[in-house]
């Protein structure tokens, strides 16, 4: 499936003298995702260094100077998506999987999650019963409260979700990190997304994303994987901007 | 009381003097009753002068404090010395081949020869440097091995300290103290120079600046400012090779390089000896209230546009827990046995060897796995009943946070105390650079027990300094 993005972040700052931007908002080439064109436009942006950073991302650092008191982010790009039933396999640079046992703050695991559940009867198995039972948990919480206030209520819930999924796969010893990118819905509605990704010495990493209790499809495009959300910000700045930044995305086919 | 099974370097136990310290026992005879105390007390003015301070956490009275100083040297003979570099060098390039190791293929992990959790789950262990490859391929320039001697030919490794460890500007005044207060000591004996450290560590910096800078790399001190307990050495160290002296303030990222602010403008800085910790280094990539530290550092790091001595997460390979396996990654990576002994150390997770540490507390040294200093840490036969209790507790508790070794008979040395000279335990920091060669100060910084019997020689624990000589041939 051809997906066109379009996503334009809006940083609200407190007119500092210099800023600095770690970004992580690119799609890389996988199995799953073949990229046509990719690109990122900010000010500093022409000269900014690029390098893999520790998880294998392609990281850029950016940075102004009297940038002003908006810095605004253009991403745009076009990737033709593979449906492999959530698959990704091994990238060129992954760093070693067992790393992706390391817990942290972000993903204490949730022992009810757990519970019974024996992966040596099989490990993909029991990764689909961690994300059938986060679904829904999160299903039952939507019909006995107000779907909308609950939602403000969580802050993010794709990121919770792949928080609770993560934590609970490394408590059973099975590596599996943060994974951020774009979903596009089936009514047509586009987002900024996380899920999480385990790893399975067969098929190496397999995605999953329990919000909508699939394996990532074609309409899932990857961006960056890491131990938490907080390794994996798209935009991690200094200072740091002084609101929630303002965001649109757009994804059509074609 | 030193017990009777305490080496002494100077004198054996049938009273005749050991070979290095001949020259030394004479010129002590020498000296008229009244000169030593007036040498003692030459000694503090020359220290005040100097300004060497430090600060003592946790203390009520004033937290500057001056270092004591003992007048009388302690001596190492060129053949002990060759012995005792030999296994020092060993020890810091199988340490640097396991960083390299752990921070890419990781496989000492993949062969079992260290536990994978141990590692991984470390919080010492830092993710951000995974696959990074620094110059010359070394993690930890900037080495201070502490060393005890039980005898004549044994020494043990109590730690290896791989991230910034503080105290050879100690080592440096010492020896020009030592100089001032009898020259004439330094005419009868050779003593291997200290003073080319700085000169040596300017070097070592230079040849790990990044691929790309200028012939004579800009070097950088980063220190996290005049509050700190180092601070005296970091503006000593800047000022003696020549780099600048900078505060995370005057050091900013532009275009994934790092400059410095000065009165002609902005300089490219290319390689920084940073004496902050990892966590406040990069409010960018650790913790974002850091202030302490430069926005983006680690990211111009990470391009390969500055180098980072010591690297982060080098951490890894002194952590108390790790320090364990270190014969067997000395065999892993270089193939040869040890030449340095490890103290024998006790696993508190291993249940025999809790209950034994347990039930023999009193005769134990227990420390913090994350512990530094001489902080937290309880030495058995010199605690309170109620102080072995409270460490049993803390040890059933959290088992995993403490380890424990015997009670080692530290060797003594003659020190000038208020009695006259009488034999205390020291310790010994030799200081190791790796760069485009491994130089490794002969001798270092002796740390003396002041206090009779004690075997606690950290300067916040009311420990003093020694000149330490190296003889040549």
């Amino acid at each position: 499936m051809k997906l066109t993005v379009t996503h334009t972040l809006t940083c609200p700052l407190a007119s500092p003298s210099r800023a600095v931007e770690h970004v992580l908002l690119t799609a890389l080439s996988t199995p799953q995702q073949r990229v046509e064109r990719w690109s990122i436009e900010m000010p500093g942006f022409a000269d900014a260094a690029t390098f893999r950073d520790g998880f294998g991302n392609k990281a850029y650092l950016v940075s102004q100077t009297k940038p002003g008191d908006t810095l605004r982010v253009t991403v745009s790009g076009t990737v033709e998506t593979i449906d492999r039933a959530g698959v990704l396999g091994r990238l060129e640079y992954d760093p070693p999987p067992a790393m992706f046992r390391r817990p942290t703050r972000q993903t204490k695991p949730d022992a009810a999650l757990i519970d019974g559940i024996d992966p040596s009867g099989g490990r993909i198995a029991a990764l689909h019963e961690i994300m059938g039972r986060l679904h829904e948990g999160r299903a039952a919480m939507h019909q006995s409260q107000s779907a909308g206030v609950q939602e403000q209520a969580s802050g993010s819930a794709p990121a919770d979700l792949a928080h609770a999924f993560i934590g609970a796969a490394r408590a059973l010893d099975i590596p599996a990190r943060y994974v951020t990118g774009y979903l596009l819905d089936e009514d047509g509605a586009a987002s900024f997304h996380a899920w999480g990704e385990a790893f399975d010495e067969g098929l190496g990493w397999i995605g999953f994303d329990a919000l909508l209790n699939v394996c990532p499809t074609e309409r899932h495009i990857r961006l960056a994987a890491g131990l938490d959300a907080i390794g994996t910000m798209p935009v991690r700045m200094v200072p740091a901007s002084t609101e929630v930044p303002a965001e649109t995305i757009e994804i059509v086919e074609g | 009381m030193p017990g009777p099974s305490a080496f002494d370097e100077m004198t054996n136990a049938d009273g005749s003097v050991r070979e290095p310290y001949r020259v030394l026992e004479q010129w002590l005879k020498e000296q008229k009753p009244q000169a030593l105390g007036l040498m003692a007390a030459d000694a503090e003015g020359i220290f005040r002068r100097l300004g060497i301070t430090f600060a003592v956490y946790g203390s009520n009275e004033g937290t500057e404090k001056l270092i004591p100083f003992d007048i009388i040297p302690r001596i190492i003979s060129a053949i002990e010395w060759r012995k005792l570099s030999k296994g020092i060098e060993q020890r810091v390039r199988a340490l640097n081949a396991f960083l390299h190791d752990i921070y890419h293929r990781q496989e000492i992990l993949k062969a079992g020869r260290v536990p994978e959790k141990l590692i991984l789950n470390n919080s010492a262990f830092c993710p951000e440097m995974m696959g990074l490859d620094p110059a010359r391929g070394i993690y930890s320039h900037i080495i201070g091995v502490d060393l005890v001697r039980v005898s004549p030919d044994e020494w043990y490794v109590l730690e290896d300290n791989l991230r910034t460890p503080s105290g050879v500007s100690y080592m440096l005044e010492d020896r020009e103290a030592m100089l001032q207060l009898a020259p004439d000591l330094f005419q009868r004996t050779k003593v291997a120079p200290v003073e080319t450290y700085p000169e040596n560590l300017r070097r070592t910096l230079e040849s790990v600046a990044p691929r790309g800078a200028s012939g004579s790399p800009t070097l950088a001190v980063l220190t996290p400012g005049i509050y700190n307990s180092a601070y005296f050495e970091h503006s000593f160290l800047a000022d003696q090779m020549g780099a600048e002296l900078c505060e995370g303030q005057d050091l900013f990222v532009e275009n994934g390089k790092v400059y410095m602010r000065t009165t002609t403008g902005p300089r490219r800085v290319d390689v920084i000896y940073r004496r902050i910790d990892d966590d406040y280094l990069d409010p960018l990539t650790f913790k974002p209230d850091s202030m302490l530290g430069v926005p983006g550092l680690f990211d111009a790091y990470r391009a390969g546009n500055v180098t980072l001595v010591n690297a982060p997460g080098t951490g890894i390979a002194d952590d108390k827990a790790v320090y364990t396996y270190v014969p067997e990654i000395i065999e892993f990576y270089l193939g040869e046995k040890a030449l340095l002994s490890n103290v024998p150390t006790y696993n508190c997770t291993k249940p025999d060897e809790r209950a034994y540490v347990l039930e023999h507390i009193a005769e134990l040294v227990v420390k913090e796995v994350h512990g530094s200093g001489g902080y937290g840490m309880l030495v058995g036969p010199t605690s309170t009943r109620e102080q072995h209790e409270l460490f049993r507790n803390k040890i059933i508790e959290r088992p995993d946070n403490y380890i424990v070794q015997p009670t080692l008979a530290l060797s003594t040395c003659p020190t000038y105390v208020d009695a006259g000279i009488a034999p205390r335990h020291v310790d010994l920091r030799p200081y190791v650079l790796v760069g485009d060669q491994i130089r490794i100060t002969p001798g270092g910084l002796t740390r003396v027990a002041l206090k009779e019997g004690s075997l606690v020689v950290n300067s916040s624990q009311g420990g003093g300094t020694k000149d330490t000589w190296v003889l040549e041939d």
